[in-house]
């Protein structure tokens, strides 16, 4: 499937921030064999007065912009004609989650994709009790790792509610945890709390859902925003997949990637550090255009 | 002749030594500094010793309260993190030094540099080709979970090539002899400024012995230090210290580090990045900065692309690591190699690496993320200690969160294997080891108390340097299992005893070649609290003198309805001062925010002007709860003004005159200014109680020059004259805008292009507007207006060099 991808995030201050930095990641990446980026830019205005773009440790594309200047507002706007062709998963070779201790010992890397990032805690998640015990009761001894994810996405899905209200962007898992409730970000946390618990390296994918509804079925939540999911390794052979605990589906072509990281910190769409005072109002609008259908 | 007779004294020594050997029992089967195997003092010790044995009980009292006394004048502290509020704590010292024989040093020093190579090395590989996991010699787990390896910083090549240029070692003496390293500091290690301070307070204490004994000096290490840093960065660029600030626990070492080198002493917030290149904030401007000596730990150094909680930290600083602009004194993510489990590794690491055996061993440590090296940890459980394998501390500092395994007798087997098992990437055992002790002097006699050196490493122009010496810390018991150094104790001073005469280093300049630097340019957040120092100590002194007129008065009225008295406590109460209270909560606040902006700038201040401060803070403390209205609140401001004319005096007369006596000047004539102005606005006017022209010039330390002047009694426009307008009266109006005038010319950018600067040309109409003013036309309104432009001038103020 061929997208047009358009994002617009803007922020509205108070009163005029004299100056700031922010690191921006919001275009998608490009995957061999799944998604390539046929063109993309990321625009900003005011026009900073310094801007450096490179890639992250986990080769996401981000651009580093300086303002010198006070500004009132804050204009991100992104473009990109996407390519997205996800094959239907292999069949379930992935081993019992007793055996993927092995597989990850055996892999003696530290590259972006290495296992090994994804096992401990990471900036915004820490281990749960709570999740473990959660997870503890919804995996078997003879399930496999992708079973176990499958499970654990499904379960999440049907015990949490989905309400933008009730969490914010520094909800932590244990929060939502209790609440069960909460939006990508919060289903996608306790995911990974959830599957890590058990030894699976787990992690965070940021990107974009189409957004036009399939005929006769009812519209994607979280699809006029950016949107979060899961991904997860299971084993040498299997390598990672990716699940969307908000829908309960396994992310495939509708499912566009900006960034892959440890959690939210790692692929925030905008970090900021500003010098002002008083409160930003921000906004962001999505939308995802197919283009045409490929083959 | 001349041998015979350095036998016979040395003959002496040993007869003389062993006089108080024979009281000193060391631990059996502890190896001890002092005490050889035989029994007998070893030679290096000898000299002091028997130096030691001549001075009676009175003597060595007065020599220790030299040096205690040395240490509390210099404000020598550290800050604890306690259960109550954090407080600075005295600096504990433990009088005796740890005396080390030159050669055996050379030895350690050997080991200690190679060990330092073998840690940059494996830094550079983490950071850079990651070999070391590639080929299986370090698991990737270990370094994949540890919170100190900082991912932005992966391939970033520190410029100038080098991670480490300055790292600490633990070390430890077991009971063979043989040193251990027990762990090594690589974030942004603590100490060399307390081993300077405790040298200095050591020989206070035995100033003679000192120089009869050829104990290496430590300057000469800062000094090779120093200028290798000078050469890492282009002549324009600043050197810095980067402390977290005011809380750290050692903030009074980075501001004496810096003081002692020369560097500025900075905090993130001082900092910015433009154009890939660290700058500081100045009163002159943006200042670039080469060097960054960090006391920060790294993960808070960039709030953008590392801790995103951090509030200490300069957002961008990773973009100007990647630019390759600044050197860091370590690179960020340095860190790592501190991890306990990675000592299990750095045997094998070395031999690899560097093609060699380790020649100083580390303790023995096993990480249990490892089936063997976990089932052998569980077997002998009772000869170690259990611990979190990704802690950055050794495991007798780590807020007790190591265990020794010989505790866990009583837990099964089985479930000990069981911990070990599920826990085990997150745990290593580490060899149960023991200490050696050294002398310490405890109720009148020499004790054997446990110890271990910290001893640093420099990187200079010509490789590792070793510090020769460095502090030992001494445990609080008899227990030598190195564990028990959790519970605390003492830092002695450590000698390396050379048989020959040391070279004398100093760090002040050889005499004939010498420039005058001028010092750099002063950073805004300085600027802002001497400035903001200067404005709470008048502001204290202002209300000082009001209230020891008012005070003098209510003992004669006794009636505080008196219209006099009723009149000045509105005035009083309208500045949020309770004349009810003797010494009133206000003027504490005053004086405690005066100390609170000196104490963020202590590297500019002599510890004489710090001692002075602090006494009047502590002064006005105890006055708020023991002193009553009337005389004895008189003689008690009186006692308060004292004290603060101490502290300006010693400023004045010792302060450096550049731009940061400027700030603080200007500050206390601001303040001054406003003070007068609003005090005449309110009692010069023409329905003022009875008395009050009196108290004004009481007020104004002027009734002497009233009389000599003006021949006649108090009136209105006498008053008004040398109050407001006499530009000669160190206390009137005009005289503090003359001298803001005089300051601010002074200051950089007064002119820029030609032009006054905005604030400049304020200060210049300012002065100008109340020169031409005559008495009778100070009327209340135009008090109002000064008053307000006195406000708008401190308001240029911070917007043009403040912020």
């Amino acid at each position: 499937m061929l997208y047009d991808v358009n994002l617009h995030i803007s922020y509205l201050y108070d009163t005029p921030v004299s100056g700031g930095r922010h690191i921006v990641r919001v275009l998608p990446l490009s995957i061999g064999g799944r998604q390539r980026l046929v063109a993309g830019t990321v625009g900003v205005t005011p026009g900073p007065g310094e801007r450096v773009d490179h890639n992250d440790f986990f080769e996401n594309p981000m651009s580093a912009i300086l303002f010198r200047n006070a500004h009132e507002r804050l204009d991100i706007r992104m473009q990109a004609r996407v390519h997205v062709d996800v094959p239907e998963p292999a069949a379930d070779f992935s081993p019992r989650v007793a055996n993927l201790p092995e597989d990850i010992a055996g892999y003696w890397s530290l590259d972006a994709g290495s296992p090994h990032h994804y096992t401990g805690p990471s900036p915004r998640l820490k281990e749960c009790p709570d999740i473990a015990e959660y997870a503890r009761s919804i995996a078997k001894p003879d399930m496999t790792v992708r079973a176990i994810a499958a499970a654990i996405c499904a379960r999440i899905h049907k015990d949490f509610t989905y309400d933008p209200k009730a969490t914010n962007v520094d909800t932590t898992p244990r929060e939502a945890f209790k609440l069960k409730r909460g939006v990508c970000q919060d289903f996608s946390h306790v995911m990974i709390v959830a599957l890590r618990s058990l030894g699976i390296p787990a992690g965070y994918v940021s990107g974009f859902l189409r957004t036009i509804p399939p005929p006769g079925k009812e519209r994607l939540e979280g699809a006029d925003a950016m949107h979060a999911w899961v991904r997860y390794w299971c084993g040498r052979v299997n390598g990672w997949m990716e699940l969307d605990p908000t829908n309960d589906i396994p992310a495939g072509t509708d499912h566009i990637v900006v960034a892959y990281g440890r959690d939210y910190a790692d692929v925030a769409p905008v970090i900021g550090v500003l010098k002002g005072y008083g409160q930003h109002k921000t906004s962001q609008a999505v939308d995802v255009i197919p283009v045409r259908q490929t083959a | 002749m001349k041998t015979t007779s350095v036998e016979a004294k040395e003959q002496i020594e040993v007869q003389a030594a062993q006089a108080p050997a024979r009281a000193y029992a060391p631990l059996p089967d502890v190896a001890d500094e002092m005490v050889d195997t035989q029994g007998d003092v070893r030679p290096v010790w000898r000299h002091f010793l028997s130096a030691l044995e001549r001075m009676d009980e009175t003597d060595l009292a007065g020599r220790f309260a030299r040096a205690d006394r040395y240490l509390r004048d210099a404000g020598v502290f550290y800050r604890a993190y306690g259960k109550e509020a954090n407080s600075d704590r005295a600096w504990p010292l433990s009088h005796i030094p740890v005396l080390i024989d030159e050669a055996e040093w050379e030895d350690l020093a050997r080991g200690l540099t190679q060990r330092a190579e073998l840690l940059e090395a494996v830094v550079a590989d983490i950071y850079g080709k990651n070999e070391l996991v590639a080929n299986g010699l370090l698991p990737p787990a270990l370094v994949a979970s540890n919170s100190e390896f900082l991912r932005p910083l992966v391939g970033v090549q520190p410029h100038g090539q080098h991670f480490l240029h300055f790292v600490s070692f633990e070390i430890g003496r077991g009971p063979d002899g043989n040193w251990w390293v027990l762990s090594d500091r690589t974030q942004a290690p603590s100490g060399a400024g307390f081993a300077l301070e405790n040298r200095v307070a050591t020989t206070r204490a035995f100033s003679d012995v000192y120089a009869a004994t050829h104990a290496h000096r430590l300057a000469g290490f800062f000094g090779a230090f120093r200028e290798t840093l000078q050469a890492e960065k282009s002549a324009e660029d600043r050197i810095a210290v980067l402390t977290p600030g005011l809380a750290n626990e050692t903030y009074f070492e980075h501001a004496y580090i810096a003081r002692y080198l020369g560097f500025m002493l900075l905090e993130g917030e001082d900092l910015t990045v433009v154009g890939g290149k660290v700058m500081v904030r100045t009163v002159a401007g943006l200042k670039p900065v080469g060097v960054l000596w960090r006391r920060l730990d790294a993960a808070f150094a960039d709030p953008l692309e590392l801790n995103q909680n951090s509030h200490i930290g300069t957002p961008g600083m990773v973009e100007a690591l990647r630019s390759g602009s600044v050197t860091f004194v370590n690179a960020l993510g340095a860190g790592i190699v501190e991890t306990r489990a990675m000592l299990a590794f750095l045997p094998n690491i070395c031999r690899q690496l560097l093609g060699e055996e380790q020649r100083l061993p580390s303790i023995a440590t096993w990480w249990c993320g490892q089936k063997e090296e976990r089932e052998h940890v569980a077997a002998n459980i009772e000869r170690m200690v259990i611990g979190p394998a990704y802690s950055t501390r050794p495991f007798f500092d780590d807020n007790e969160q190591s265990v020794l395994g010989s505790t866990l007798r009583d837990t099964a087997k089985q479930s000990i294997a069981e911990w070990l098992a599920s826990d085990g990437t997150k745990l290593v055992g580490q060899e149960a080891v023991t200490l050696s002790t050294t002398p310490a002097f405890v109720d009148g006699k020499l004790v054997p108390r446990p110890m271990s050196l910290r001893v640093f490493a420099a990187r200079t122009r010509d490789g590792w340097q070793i510090m020769p010496g460095g502090f030992a810390r001494i445990g609080a018991g008899d227990n030598v299992s190195a564990i028990a150094m959790q519970e605390g104790g003492s830092a002695a001073d450590v000698w390396i005893v050379s048989r020959k005469p040391v070279e004398r280093t100093s760090l002040l300049p050889a005499e004939e070649v010498f420039t005058r630097n001028m010092p750099g340019s002063l950073p805004s957040r300085a600027a802002d609290n001497l400035f903001w120092l200067g404005r709470y100590i008048e502001r204290a002194e202002g209300a000082l003198r009001i209230l020891r007129a008012w005070h003098g008065r209510y003992a004669e009225y006794a009636d505080p309805e008196q219209p006099l008295l009723k009149d000045v406590s509105d005035y009083l109460e309208a500045l949020d001062i309770d004349t009810s209270e003797a010494v009133p909560s206000t003027l504490i606040r005053s004086i405690d925010s005066a100390v609170f902006s000196a104490s963020n700038i202590r590297d500019r201040f002599s510890p004489d002007g710090w001692l002075a401060l602090n006494d009047l803070a502590k002064t006005a403390r105890r006055f708020h709860v023991s002193i009553q209205p009337g005389d004895d609140a008189t003689r008690a401001m009186t006692v308060l003004l004292r004290k603060l004319a101490g502290f300006a005096g010693l400023v004045h007369e010792n302060m450096y005159r550049f731009t940061g006596w400027r700030f603080l000047s200007i500050g206390r004539y601001l303040e001054r200014g406003l003070h007068m102005t609003r005090l005449l606005g309110h009692m010069s006017g023409e329905d003022a109680p009875d008395g009050a022209l009196d108290m004004l010039l009481e007020i104004g330390d002027s009734v002497m020059t009233h009389r000599r002047r003006y021949n006649v009694a108090t009136a209105r426009l006498t008053v008004t004259d040398l109050l407001a307008l006499d530009p000669l009266n160190p206390r009137s109006i005009l005289y503090q805008l003359n001298e803001i005038k005089n300051e601010v010319e002074q200051l950089p950018n007064a002119y820029s292009n030609g032009q006054m600067s905005p604030f400049y040309r304020e200060a210049m109409r300012l002065h100008a507007g109340l020169a031409v003013m005559t008495p009778e036309a100070m009327t209340d309104a135009v008090y109002q207006r000064f008053e307000a432009e006195l406000e708008k001038l401190s308001d240029i103020l911070a917007q043009t060099y403040l912020s």
